[in-house]
């Protein structure tokens, strides 16, 4: 019988235990579908679980590594992916009623990836519809309902790998794999209590994953360390042939070994302070107690700022003309009506009225704002900062009018494609975690991996474990 | 000619208002207000906007106001009149953005990034013109 403390143990603590055969991916597969079946709908966690993929990949998994044969850190271990990502043969809804029958005939790269270094797929991860693509006002604005905070299930976990970030964060799977155009990695990370990580632009393929934004979707993991965010970053990074967006081979590829950092450089931190205008008292007071670990641990800590300028209006506008676009057939047909959230059955006509002047307005933006974030980046390695100005907030909240704050950070690191890493530094009175963001120059995933791995050998906020009411 | 003089008697105004009643519906719900006699100061004043529909510039406004129209034209019957105000919201709420991204100075040789090309192929900066200037020349 597995017990709750292996299902929350990291990737790296369970494959040493298949590597060496102390336990059987098969058990640790039926112990997650075990939980996953009882947990998993009253949190809204799965658009669908797959039980016969999971154990048809656990005992082949298994059955290589009795004969010697063993792949590596993710061999044998279950996982979930977010419902946008193609798997052969399995409904891919997006989250949305207009494809709740949706079926593909082929698997996107990252779950290839995946199924090739011997990770077992769980099920798809339930997701906010279209990614948020069209707007949303509510937690419910999915087709598989609102996911709910494992640390308070009164809460949210963010959008719009809502699903990713319950099913990590209450134990359902080793690990998820989400995607992000504008937060949607690093906020269920921070809600969750979990670690997530937002690559480089162009390091992970997104063929076979449903386009909102072609210049600014990212696929990554959410894991519950940063050292498993990597091991999961170095199984799905790389240059695909099929995703023209991906960096050539030797930018795109990512090796990972624990004795990374050995050799590395010390890193030159910069903590930011003009992330947020506004952040709550209580996430204030949990981040500013783990900033003091941080200038502890890291001999070179200075203040530094984030660029000013239009940047949440450039990013604001590239998304809304990309979504319009990938999404023209649904708004032009009208079937845009099916989607449940009231805002995302209206938004998309708005954004398709956006000039084609504007939309190359915010691409002129982004330009001067990757030079600015270059010339930043040659003064420091990683720049710092609160995930989110607040901890997970309540499922019927208004995200419109009740969650609204700005949100510079996000805009400017996902304009210019930076890689991100949230992991948690502490929880509020209320017991709700909070984040802290990790963020580097492009391509130097490396140095968001090995500052977040840093913290957390000198902390224990990533081992903590909700009680799931 | 003096206003009082252009203004219509109570009694053509009865019979205009009968007249439009029946036509309205046809020939739009605009008809009637437009044909009316305004007062110019009311005129210049643009009618009142819900407390949830942001401030903006007369120009700015007139913007919004066509993006809904444009939107509610194109695909005429498909939305409810709650909808429609909510188009019409929705329609002033993108403005501001817009505006500040176009208040930003750009010169006209700035590029747009046409597609996303993360920073990490680019060459390093070139060296300060002044510093190049400081350098001895080489003889080719």
């Amino acid at each position: 019988m597995i017990g709750e403390e292996i299902l929350y143990l990291s990737v790296g603590e369970l494959s040493k235990r298949i590597e060496t055969k102390k336990l059987s991916s098969v058990d640790l597969t039926k112990a997650y579908l075990d939980r996953s079946e009882k947990l998993g709908p009253k949190l809204g966690a799965y658009a669908k679980l797959t039980p016969e993929i999971a154990l048809q990949q656990a005992e082949a998994a298994d059955k290589e590594i009795k004969r010697g044969h063993y792949r590596g850190p993710l061999h044998g271990i279950p996982y979930a992916a977010k419902d946008l990502l193609a798997v052969k043969g399995l409904r891919c809804t997006w989250g949305a009623k207009p494809y709740e029958n949706q079926l593909f005939d082929y698997d996107a790269t990252v779950i290839g990836h995946l199924r090739r270094v011997g990770a077992v797929l769980l099920g798809k991860a339930a997701m906010i519809e279209l990614a948020g693509g069209m707007g949303y006002r509510f937690a419910n604005a999915s087709l598989q309902g609102a996911s709910k905070n494992p640390w308070n299930t009164k809460c949210w976990t963010c959008g719009s790998s809502s699903g990713s970030g319950t099913i990590v964060g209450a134990a359902l799977a080793a690990f998820a794999i989400g995607t992000e155009t504008w937060g949607s990695i690093v906020c269920p990370a921070a809600y969750c209590g979990i670690s997530g990580l937002r690559p480089t632009y162009g390091r992970v393929s997104r063929y076979g994953a449903m386009s909102l934004s072609y210049s600014m979707d990212k696929i990554g993991p959410l894991a519950r360390s940063a050292e498993d965010c990597a091991r999961i970053f170095a199984a799905i990074a790389g240059h695909d042939f099929a995703d023209r967006s991906t960096l050539p081979i030797d930018k795109a590829a990512f090796t990972y070994s624990a004795s990374l950092e050995l050799g590395a450089k010390p890193l030159r931190i910069g903590i930011l302070n003009n992330a947020w205008k506004k952040i709550d008292t209580a996430v204030a007071k949990v981040y500013g107690a783990a900033e003091k670990t941080l200038r502890k641990y890291f001999s070179s800590t200075h203040s530094a700022q984030l660029p000013e300028g239009p940047f949440e209006e450039a990013g604001g506008v590239i998304i809304s003309v990309e979504g319009a676009a990938a999404f023209r057939e649904l708004i032009r047909s009208g079937k845009v009506a099916q989607l449940i959230d009231p805002l995302g059955q209206l938004s998309g006509y708005v954004n398709e009225q956006i000039a084609g002047a504007d939309y190359l307005r915010a691409l002129q933006v982004r330009e001067i704002l990757q030079r600015k974030m270059t010339e930043l980046f040659d003064t420091f390695d990683v720049l710092v900062a609160a995930t989110q100005p607040t901890a997970a907030t309540p499922l019927e909240a208004n995200l419109e009018t009740d969650v609204v704050y700005p949100d510079p950070l996000g805009a400017i690191g996902n304009l210019c494609g930076l890689p991100a890493l949230s992991v948690p530094c502490g929880f509020t009175d209320k017991g709700l975690p909070v984040g802290m963001q990790f963020m580097a120059k492009a391509g130097n995933d490396a140095a968001v991996i090995q500052a977040a791995r840093a913290f957390q050998q000198h902390t224990d906020w990533h081992r903590r474990r909700p009680k799931i009411a | 000619m003096s206003q009082q003089k252009d203004k219509p008697s109570r009694r053509e105004f009865a019979k205009k208002a009968a007249f439009l009643s029946v036509v309205a519906p046809i020939a739009g719900a605009g008809t009637l207000a437009e044909s009316l006699p305004r007062d110019p100061a009311q005129e210049d004043r643009p009618p009142k906007l819900p407390a949830d529909f942001p401030k903006l510039s007369e120009q700015s406004r007139a913007e919004a106001e066509a993006r809904c129209e444009t939107i509610v034209k194109q695909y005429s019957g498909r939305f409810s009149a709650e909808q429609k105000e909510e188009l019409r919201r929705l329609s002033y709420v993108a403005q501001p953005p817009l505006d500040k991204l176009r208040s930003y100075t750009l010169q006209n040789g700035d590029s747009p990034a046409l597609f996303l090309k993360p920073v990490v192929e680019r060459e390093k900066k070139p060296a300060p013109a002044a510093a190049a200037a400081a350098s001895p020349a080489k003889k080719p």
